[in-house]
């Protein structure tokens, strides 16, 4: 009896217990991907939308590869394949409040390198290094979110990293 | 321990003491913390979890409703078919009617290859639906009929229904007075006070309530087909009727008998030969004005 209650994700408890655990990483996926152009957060809602009207054919195991799926096509229906320029905030530490103007200067120019590299990424490369580096998640979530292996999300992590440095020396 | 190592075991925050010491050691050391913490700086945005579940649920109950929507469109497609089903319905049942103004006469051809011919002032209608098992006529003034060989075929009108089975005859129904000649095989009339059977050269005919059969020198078609309408023994102002049919004119019988019966043809193409031969056997003159020709005694 339990087990067939649980095999499809048609209650609304449920439903919410999955928003609640996949909508952020899923939306912070999309962003990381395709950049904020597209609107992840209306995806984000879209795939859960449609979840809801299949909720009959899918599986809470499934749910979340589901969920990555749909919302990776929405996306891609709408990307234009542009270049993912990432917005870098501007949330300075305060320890930098009284720096010099070269060094303000110097920083200005650093983080216009590094969002130029960011942008040069691939996809897999940009999506896994900003979960660990922004999200501070370790090899291990990342690989279980984007159904990877753990030495997959080391080498694009690792790429990417190698990348970034040659080409923000190169710059 | 390789650097390689270190580093992504650095990025998987998964350095031990030891290990940190040898990573801080590295050359790179200080260009990878500076990347590291830059890269901090590409924080997605605060992503409100509660608030969008809150969004996409009622985006959700925003579909359901939708998908109950689906009905709407549905009526109104239905209600478009209906309507064209209904005229498609209506158009097909409906009468299919000729007529035929002052003066005119008209052939028309029926489904099955029939040919009715009008003459002026009459009209015709009939069903096209289910000609086949159903051939029936309505008609209103006078008509000639070439019946291909079917099913039965029936003229109905007010005096009475003419029946026939693949024949040539004539009908003329006017006010008070309702002919059928037969030209050519046989034809069953049921009439108000009776029935008569006609042969080939056979006319019927009632006037005034009054029933005459006669033998007609046999003739083909009706002389109406040349342009001539021809009369035997018929009272004056039923000639007059028929010649205002045919011209469109008003005659002013004020000052005659117009019980004469009168026996001859009159032309339909020349109005003044046609008032002659109706005029002259009479002893009448007649004097036109416009669209009226007054007669009166010589």
């Amino acid at each position: 009896m339990q087990k067939s209650l649980n095999n499809n994700v048609c209650n609304e408890n449920r439903f919410n217990a999955l928003f609640n655990k996949y909508a952020k990483d899923l939306h912070h996926f999309l962003y990381y991907k395709f950049g904020d152009h597209l609107n992840p957060k209306d995806k984000v809602q879209d795939a859960f939308i449609k979840l809801w009207q299949n909720c009959n054919t899918v599986s809470p195991e499934k749910a979340k590869s589901y969920l990555y799926t749909v919302a990776n096509n929405l996306m891609l229906n709408a990307v234009a394949h542009q270049k993912v320029v990432l917005k870098h905030q501007k949330i300075k530490p305060s320890e930098h409040s009284n720096e010099s103007p070269e060094f303000l200067m110097e920083e200005k120019e650093y983080r216009k390198k590094l969002e130029n590299a960011i942008a040069n990424l691939t996809e897999a490369q940009r999506v896994a290094f900003l979960m660990n580096r922004v999200e501070g998640k370790r090899f291990k979530e990342i690989a279980s979110l984007l159904d990877i292996s753990t030495k997959a999300v080391e080498k694009r992590i690792y790429g990417a990293l190698k990348k970034l440095r040659e080409d923000i020396e190169e710059l | 321990m390789n650097k390689e190592e270190l580093i992504l075991k650095w990025l998987d925050n998964d350095l031990s003491p030891k290990e940190l010491q040898a990573f801080e050691a590295l050359e790179d050391y200080e260009s990878l913390t500076k990347l590291a913490k830059y890269s901090k700086g590409f924080k997605a945005p605060e992503f409100d979890t509660e608030a969008v579940l809150e969004t996409t649920l009622r985006g959700i109950n925003a579909k359901k409703s939708t998908t109950k929507k689906w009905f709407q469109p549905m009526l109104k497609v239905a209600a478009i078919l209906a309507i064209c089903l209904g005229i498609y319905y209506y158009t097909t049942t409906l009468d299919h009617s000729f007529t035929t103004d002052f003066a005119e006469k008209s052939s028309i051809e029926l489904p099955d290859h029939s040919l009715v011919h009008l003459n002026a002032i009459s009209k015709i209608s009939f069903n096209k639906k289910n000609w086949n098992t159903n051939r029936t006529i309505t008609l209103d003034g006078e008509a000639f009929f070439k019946v291909e060989k079917g099913s039965t075929f029936h003229v109905k009108t007010d005096a009475g229904t003419i029946t026939v089975l693949g024949t040539q005859f004539n009908v003329k129904q006017r006010e008070d007075y309702f002919e059928v000649v037969c030209y050519e095989g046989s034809v069953q009339i049921n009439y108000n006070t009776g029935k008569s059977i006609l042969k080939a050269g056979d006319s019927f005919l009632i006037l005034n309530g009054k029933v005459t059969t006669a033998t007609t020198t046999f003739v083909k078609q009706p002389e109406w087909l040349s342009h001539i309408s021809a009369f035997s023994s018929v009272p004056l102002n039923k000639v007059l009727e028929e010649f205002e049919r045919q011209y469109h004119v008003q005659f002013d019988t004020t000052n005659i008998e117009t019980n004469t019966l009168y026996t001859g043809k009159f032309t339909h193409k020349n109005i003044d030969i046609a008032l002659k031969s109706i005029t002259q056997p009479l002893q009448l003159s007649y004097t036109k004005t416009n669209k009226t020709i007054i007669l009166s005694r010589e």
